[in-house]
């Protein structure tokens, strides 16, 4: 109907607050991100978000060691890693593996061992790795949380080497992939021994000083 | 009471008789020492041959003589400048290989044989016997520079505590807090140490702070005052943590009989980073406020099971 009245017209940004408003939680003030996959707001307003419907930024592959440049979300990071990375994928939240190497003196420097976990819904990255820090040889272990730091901080993990009556766990909180495998090994937030250390985890029954080192672990959801 | 730790091996010459393996010996000559008469064996007599007339420490291959037959141990002879201190005659490069092959017969208890030890050893492998003997005396556990102390645990307990100052603490479970104002100055070892009663035991907590490599690191281990297999009955944990991450080291605490050092430079305890230190330490990150829990019990871990690891994958 045609008056003088002019009804204001909502614009782009009214309907993009209104939005924000109705995603605030009645609790804290976080805002939703799309890793929250079902809301259900007490009058029913609000519907499953999807991942896709939401514009989020793409993950970088967290397999640095080709420096490889994929990027994408989390499924197709989980496919990029099985077909050109060839990395393994585990099922349930503990697991428990053997880093053997017959010589390791020669170990390459920055040698690392990508392994995928499956729990909880979730994807988890397993780092192990050989590398020198200031000179000393060092191996660390430390998982990263396939998505991003608001999610990763919910879950704890552990990680836990050793041997011939000695054992060191390490307990922590799973940093996102959007920091680099780099910046996490470099900020030492994991399971780091040195060489020696390790092979005197490895030197049960083993004269040979070979490495055998046995990493076991879970992953658990903090309350 | 005090043993300081020499080289010279101890005849008993005054009262006791040395007891030998070889009980053929048909010759003695007798000794007397005003008033008492004593009987020396032909042993004795061999020993004191072997005694260097210059240091008194008993000599080994190669022996020495000069021209009259004066005997003098190698190291002496370097000393000497060419002259024999017994009667002053040119020395020479003469060999006293009769003397040394007259070793090779003479059997003697070991040195700590008033320490319990009962073994008797020939003279050549004496020297290594005493070296590894379990009734030997512990050497003082300080970490600092090396202290010549040695006795026993009672002993060097009270000589920790006083000469040493140490902290003496009862009971097995521990909660320490290091504390630095300048973490950065850790380029000189600094250590700490602390000994625990528990048990019937004393065992000593070493906290120190170094370099691996070029890296800084603090390193804290547990030592057990005795031997590596009384050692083995006990089992010790320590942890740190903070900010959501927590670090715990569980091992089998080394006897004293490894020096400090040897057990720093093993790796075998917790090392942490002065990052993650710093990190653990909460504030700033500029002052090291690290937190140190653990304890001790008795278990003995088996070397051969190591981890208990769930059947899984790989």
């Amino acid at each position: 109907m045609i008056s003088g009245e002019v009804e204001p017209r909502i614009t782009d940004l009214q309907i993009q607050s209104r939005v924000h408003e109705l995603l605030d939680l009645p609790v804290c003030t976080n805002q939703m991100s799309s890793a929250i996959y079902h809301y259900q707001c007490p009058n029913e307003h609000t519907q499953e978000l999807n991942n896709e419907n939401t514009k989020k930024k793409p993950y970088n592959c967290p397999h640095s060691g080709s420096k490889c440049d994929g990027t994408g979300d989390i499924p197709w990071l989980l496919l990029h890693l099985r077909n050109d990375h060839n990395v393994e994928m585990h099922d349930g939240r503990s697991f428990s593996h053997r880093y053997v190497h017959h010589n390791p003196k020669h170990l390459h420097h920055a040698t690392r061992m990508l392994t995928l976990l499956d729990c909880f819904g979730r994807q988890f990255c397993l780092y192990f790795e050989a590398f020198h820090l200031r000179k000393t040889p060092m191996y660390i272990a430390f998982v990263q949380f396939m998505g991003d730091e608001e999610e990763a901080m919910c879950f704890s993990y552990s990680l836990e080497v050793g041997g011939n009556g000695r054992k060191l766990t390490w307990q922590g909180v799973p940093r996102s992939i959007r920091d680099s495998h780099k910046t996490v090994r470099d900020s030492q937030d994991g399971l780091i021994i040195t060489r020696k250390l390790a092979l005197l985890f490895s030197s049960d029954n083993n004269s040979n000083k070979e490495l055998k080192l046995k990493v076991s672990g879970r992953v658990w959801r903090e309350q | 009471m005090v043993l300081i730790e020499t080289d010279t091996i101890e005849c008993a010459i005054d009262n006791d008789e040395i007891h030998l393996n070889n009980s053929n010996n048909k010759f003695s000559t007798t000794k007397s020492q005003g008033g008492a008469t004593v009987v020396i064996s032909p042993a004795t007599s061999v020993h004191e041959l072997l005694e260097c007339p210059v240091c008194t420490n008993s000599m080994y291959p190669p022996i020495h003589q000069c021209h009259n037959g004066h005997t003098l141990c190698s190291t002496c002879k370097t000393r000497v400048n060419n002259r024999c201190p017994t009667c002053r005659q040119e020395l020479g490069d003469i060999r006293c290989l009769a003397l040394e092959k007259v070793a090779e017969s003479l059997e003697l208890p070991c040195k700590f044989y008033n320490l319990g030890c009962p073994e008797i050893f020939p003279y050549y492998s004496k020297l290594k016997h005493e070296s590894l003997c379990n009734f030997r005396p512990f050497s003082c556990p300080y970490a600092g520079s090396d202290c010549p102390v040695v006795g026993d645990n009672t002993f060097l307990v009270a000589h920790l505590r006083d000469d040493h100052k140490v902290d003496m603490h009862t009971g097995c479970t521990f909660n320490h807090r290091y504390v630095k104002s300048n973490p950065r100055e850790v380029e000189n070892a600094t250590w700490m140490l602390t000994v625990f009663h528990c048990f019937g035991q004393y065992f000593c907590l070493h906290f120190e702070a170094f370099q691996l490599g070029m890296a800084p690191v603090y390193m804290a281990f547990l030592r057990f005052m005795g031997d590596e297999e009384d050692a083995r009955n006990y089992t010790y944990s320590l942890e740190v943590g903070g900010s959501g991450r927590k670090l715990t080291w569980e091992g089998t605490p080394r006897s004293i009989r490894d020096s400090h050092r040897k057990v720093r430079d093993s790796h075998d305890g917790l090392i942490i980073q002065r990052n993650m230190a710093l990190f653990f330490s909460g504030g700033e990150r500029k002052e090291l406020k690290l937190r140190v829990t653990g304890r001790i019990w008795k278990e003995q871990q088996n070397p051969d099971s190591g981890v208990c690891i769930p059947n899984l994958s790989v």
